[in-house]
């Protein structure tokens, strides 16, 4: 990070979501720790989808005065909420963009500097960025975004962002208003909360996630000598998980057991509730070459290392194919590294082009100039189908929806020197072929496994496959499971009685693949 | 006034479009609105939630928690009594009665509950449902996909709240050009299936 060093001119803000409870992100880490604690920028903390609107705008305005990155932390619950947004008037006669050299301080190298006695540059960037911390107190000291509610007792709340929020929603159920500070920044308003904390006994502090305003409360109540006992999600709270409004009262309930709470009872519920894991669309692409390699990796032992995106789900029940799923783009490292540690087996990696096109195509790179023995399986369905259809480099259309020319494929592949098969994965006996060429060739191979995402072409009004009506034939069917564990499709469910399977009509969407994966015929 | 509603399904029955048209009819209302979606990861197959959350007041989560929803719309059994402790025994739950049955289901390593069961444990919960086949309905229609507003058609018959004539207006402005007919007809037929004495 050399950003926070060399500030800015004109304005920058860093937006980082941050997924409390791994709602649907690989991970429940806190940006704050890495913006502010490590970058010392400062950061904005939302408590609704309104307040990240208003602090976006001032955190340009701010960034803008103070020459320094400002940093909008939203969690799952500001980013996917949907809500009534405010809009105001777009500023006119906005200055136009010039560049103005300062090599002082865009240049950043350990070059000494005459200036400053020869100190290196990297040590004056850091000087001046300290100094700016005096600047950034005063403003968060005024910012409109932290703010005193009055209320009776010894015992005061504390809500950083979205913590805030559910203090508010949980005040309905109790029978007083406790002292609440509400916090939406970093540096902290510590003028502010030594005043908030007067007369108090006790803060109880809800952030999300880590302990980490709550860690700079005992640093400023140990430097200003304040004796208030400061409680949070360093194990009051619980330390890992989402924030809700259960939470927040299970944590009054211990942190001020004198307030009564009346929240609304409800019955027990008494059934099973099977639980959901997520799949592939019935009648997706990725589920014919997903099983093309199954078949393939069973065979020669082979190992697979996955990646994000739709067809990551190849590696729960039933197919359990993928071994590794980390970041984007991981999939290719992490299979050449196998190759390279001695793994000596068949090593492939699945990767979707969206994936591919963001980070993906540095691991190919590598493979193809290191001569890596990694059999690289691009699912290539032109979208950005996970996260809702945005177009990438393959997709032949700019963010703005205007025409260009979509990343060729096999041309790549050519200037990188590593075979490549195109094959359509609906042809599962193709997909087959090619797996197997590609394990007995050495040296890195790609196939690029072809065909639009299903769901996105239904949508459009554009066919991939013929739909025809798909029957179990129960006389041939020997209840083997061979197309529910190596296929997945959630149409095709086993009786276990008869040990037969059957094809649900309202699901099944007619993509056939399900014929070509049953040996025995019983499925046409 | 209030009106908190839970969406419940999997992924591809088109809750999103259905908590949209009636985030919109409120706002259109001047109601407060505030909801969010949890989607899991994926467009299709896993659990969706939609939270929408109406009133006069300020709203300030904009999940809906326990007991406090008045409306409680299942797109799927399962789904709907996955979260069913989020609806007021005193509300109302409408059912669409179909099953997707899950992984596991499918393995025949996890038991989907009989419908008889769910249904009981429904009704147990609270007095007030509809249970409706509006994916049987849809597909007869001619698409599946058309049981989100089936199901919304039906909701206007059901909760007072919605204007018939406002909704169905919603759910053609926000329908793609080549699904906007199809799409009224199946709201039209989905606020037939409901017979209210």
């Amino acid at each position: 990070m050399h950003v926070n060093f060399t500030g800015i001119r004109g304005g920058l803000v860093l937006i980082s979501a941050d997924d409390p409870g791994g709602l649907s992100s690989q991970n429940e880490e806190d940006t704050r720790i890495l913006v502010h604690q490590y970058a010392h920028l400062p950061i904005f903390d939302p408590c609704s989808p309104q307040e990240a609107k208003a602090m976006v705008k001032e955190a340009f305005d701010l960034s803008e005065r103070t020459e320094l990155v400002f940093c909008l932390r939203p969690v799952t619950r500001v980013c996917h909420a949907r809500g009534i947004i405010e809009f105001e008037d777009l500023p006119k006669d906005l200055p136009v963009a010039h560049y103005e050299p300062d090599r002082e301080r865009f240049i950043m190298s350990a070059v000494e500097m005459p200036k400053f006695g020869g100190l290196k540059r990297p040590q004056i960037r850091h000087r001046w960025l300290n100094e700016k911390q005096l600047l950034l107190q005063g403003i968060m000291e005024e910012s409109a975004y932290n703010w005193i509610e009055k209320g009776e007792g010894k015992i005061g709340l504390v809500g950083c962002g979205m913590g805030y929020t559910l203090i508010k929603e949980a005040e309905q159920y109790l029978d007083q208003r406790l002292p609440l500070l509400k916090l939406g920044t970093l540096p902290l308003p510590r003028k502010k909360i030594k005043g908030f904390v007067q007369g108090l006994e006790r803060v109880v502090i809800f952030e999300e996630t880590e302990p980490f305003v709550e860690g700079l409360f005992k640093r400023i109540f140990q430097e200003e000598k304040i004796e208030v006992e400061v409680l949070g999600r360093s194990g009051f709270v619980p330390a890992e998980g989402e924030l809700n409004l259960q939470v927040i009262l299970d944590t009054l309930s211990k942190a001020a057991p004198r307030v009564k709470l009346t929240q609304p009872q409800v019955p027990t519920l008494d059934l099973h509730i099977p639980i959901r894991t997520r799949t592939q669309c019935v009648g997706c692409n990725y589920r014919g070459i997903l099983n093309a390699l199954k078949q393939t990796v069973r065979k020669h032992k082979g190992i697979v290392a996955g990646d994000i995106g739709c067809h990551d789900a190849g590696s729960f029940r039933p197919m359990e194919l993928q071994s590794t799923i980390y970041c984007m783009g991981s999939s290719v490292p992490m299979g050449s590294g196998m190759v390279l540690a001695g793994v000596n087996r068949p090593v492939f990696a699945f990767i979707g082009d969206s994936t591919f096109y963001h980070n993906g195509i540095l691991g190919l790179m590598n493979a193809a100039n290191n001569k890596i023995n990694v059999n690289v399986i691009l699912g290539e369905n032109t979208v950005t189908a996970m996260t809702g259809f945005q177009p990438h480099p393959g997709t032949g259309v700019t963010l703005a929806g205007e025409k260009t020319t979509p990343v060729n494929v096999p041309k790549l592949a050519e200037s990188l020197g590593i075979s490549y098969r195109v094959v359509n994965p609906y042809d599962i006996k193709q997909c087959r072929e090619a797996l197997e060429a590609a394990v007995k060739e050495e040296g890195p191979s790609l196939i690029v496994s072809s065909m639009p995402c299903y769901l996105l072409s239904t949508r459009r009004g554009q066919k991939v496959f013929e739909p025809r009506e798909i029957r179990v034939d129960p006389e041939r069917c020997n209840g083997c499971m061979i197309c529910i564990n190596d296929f997945g499709c959630p149409a095709i469910s086993i009786n276990k009685d008869q040990k037969k399977v059957s094809i649900d009509s309202m699901i099944c969407v007619g993509c056939a693949l399900c014929a070509d994966v049953c040996k025995r015929g019983a499925i046409s | 006034m209030k009106m908190d509603v839970v969406i419940t399904g999997v992924g591809g029955q088109g809750n999103i479009f259905a908590s949209l048209v009636i985030s919109q009819y409120a706002m259109n209302k001047k109601f407060n609105v505030l909801g969010a979606e949890t989607i899991g990861a994926a467009q299709r197959g896993g659990s969706v939630v939609s939270h929408i959350r109406i009133s006069d007041g300020t709203i300030y989560s904009p999940l809906i928690s326990r007991g406090q929803a008045d409306l409680l719309v299942g797109m799927e059994y399962v789904e709907m009594m996955r979260h069913i402790r989020l609806l007021n025994p005193k509300g109302t739950y409408l059912l669409n009665a179909m099953k997707i049955p899950t992984v596991l289901n499918n393995m025949g390593l996890d038991e989907y509950p009989g419908s008889e069961e769910i249904l009981q444990a429904a009704r147990k919960y609270c007095l007030h449902g509809h249970v409706i086949e509006a994916s049987a309905l849809a597909k007869k229609l001619g698409n599946i996909q058309m049981t989100n507003v089936v199901m919304l058609g039906a909701l206007v018959k059901v909760v007072p709240f919605f204007d018939y004539r406002e909704v169905k207006w919603l759910v053609n402005a926000n329908s793609p050009e080549r699904f906007k007919e199809a799409n009224v007809k199946g709201f039209e037929e989905g606020y037939k299936l409901i017979k209210i004495n």
